[in-house]
């Protein structure tokens, strides 16, 4: 009888840890989304300043960085130096910026000092984002040569980070 | 030429479609009063990212707004609400839905709690049945046994009336 007890135990703690240590080894701002290993979905947007159309379709082949951030976002301005940085060390990735519920102005006001190296379009009403899943700025997809997503970051990212998730698929 | 201009532009843009993620529309096309009533309700099951546990229809962000204008276009375009449901899940995954459906962990969170309660009684009721089973335990320490002949104990018998 008390090693039976015992045993159900210590099973149920064993489950417990066991998926408890499964929740701590997790980087919190890698989301599962649900769009991993599915085509990203296509748009061709107006560039901010310039006001030509940059289709996400025409740099099939490459693999591409896509970035959701707005200027009244406080970590985007933390992250971009990051990303402009990114894109000149990795010419063989395209790196493009997606801007919403934001204003031109503005937008060239942040670019003009954080820095430029690879297009920002402008995501008018936000459908862009909607159906990337993008619940709150900046979060960076990272689509492969196909044009499939094979990464979701959700947060700032750091220059290690996104080497990281770089080598995961996209190189 | 400016308006033409303009018409072009727009013709060139290009944002993602719910077409490619939940086909063509099944229903047919919402409008009028019923269009406002419907999107209340479809937006009303449809979960604001950015917001503390309310809808879209409840939420005045900009995400909300932006999201609910989408559930408007999708029923004046004839999807179902079936289908709009699952494009936003699609994107977003179940969290999106303010119903989860019954299936996968969700079932399970549902499920375990019930299992577990039956398992309890069941263990429970096994136990006490068998407790019931057992026979009563034997004293382990025999009564000691009277000395035969015991003089104190012959005087209190003879006192009492007894024989001994």
């Amino acid at each position: 009888m008390n090693r039976t007890v015992l045993t159900i135990g210590v099973i149920i703690t064993a489950i417990i840890v066991g998926l408890l240590f499964l929740g701590l080894g997790k980087n919190p701002n890698e989301i599962r989304s649900p769009l991993i290993g599915r085509p990203a979905p296509s748009f061709a947007l107006r560039e901010a300043g310039t006001g030509r159309t940059v289709d996400v379709a025409q740099f099939r082949g490459k693999p591409v960085v896509i970035n959701f951030w707005a200027t009244w976002c406080g970590p985007c301005w933390e992250e971009h130096p990051v990303l402009v940085a990114g894109a000149r060390r990795h010419p063989e990735v395209q790196f493009v910026g997606v801007v919403f519920q934001d204003t031109e102005d503005k937008i060239l006001g942040f670019l003009e000092q954080r820095g430029v190296s690879y297009p920002t379009v402008v995501d008018d009403r936000g459908k862009t984002a909607i159906a990337y899943g993008v619940a709150g700025v900046p979060e960076t997809f990272f689509l492969d040569a196909n044009g499939a997503i094979v990464a979701k970051y959700s947060g700032p990212l750091n220059a290690a980070d996104l080497e990281q998730e770089l080598r995961k698929g996209v190189r | 030429m400016m308006i033409a201009a303009v018409l072009l532009f727009m013709l060139q843009m290009k944002v993602p479609d719910a077409a490619s993620f939940v086909g063509q529309p099944k229903g047919a096309p919402v409008v009028g009063a019923e269009l406002d009533r419907r999107t209340h309700e479809v937006g009303s099951l449809v979960r604001c990212p950015v917001c503390q546990g309310m809808s879209v229809a409840d939420s005045p962000s900009e995400m909300a707004v932006n999201m609910k204008g989408q559930v408007r276009e999708l029923l004046a375009r004839g999807y179902t609400e079936e289908q709009i449901l699952e494009y936003f899940e699609l994107s977003y995954g179940q969290f999106v839905l303010l119903r989860p459906k019954f299936e996968g962990v969700t079932a399970a969170i549902w499920l375990l709690p019930i299992v577990a309660l039956i398992a309890g009684v069941a263990i429970t009721f096994v136990m006490l049945k068998r407790l019931g089973r057992k026979p009563v335990a034997e004293p382990k320490s025999k009564p000691v046994s009277e000395p035969a002949s015991d003089p104190y104990l012959a005087r209190v018998r003879e006192l009492a009336g007894g024989k001994s």
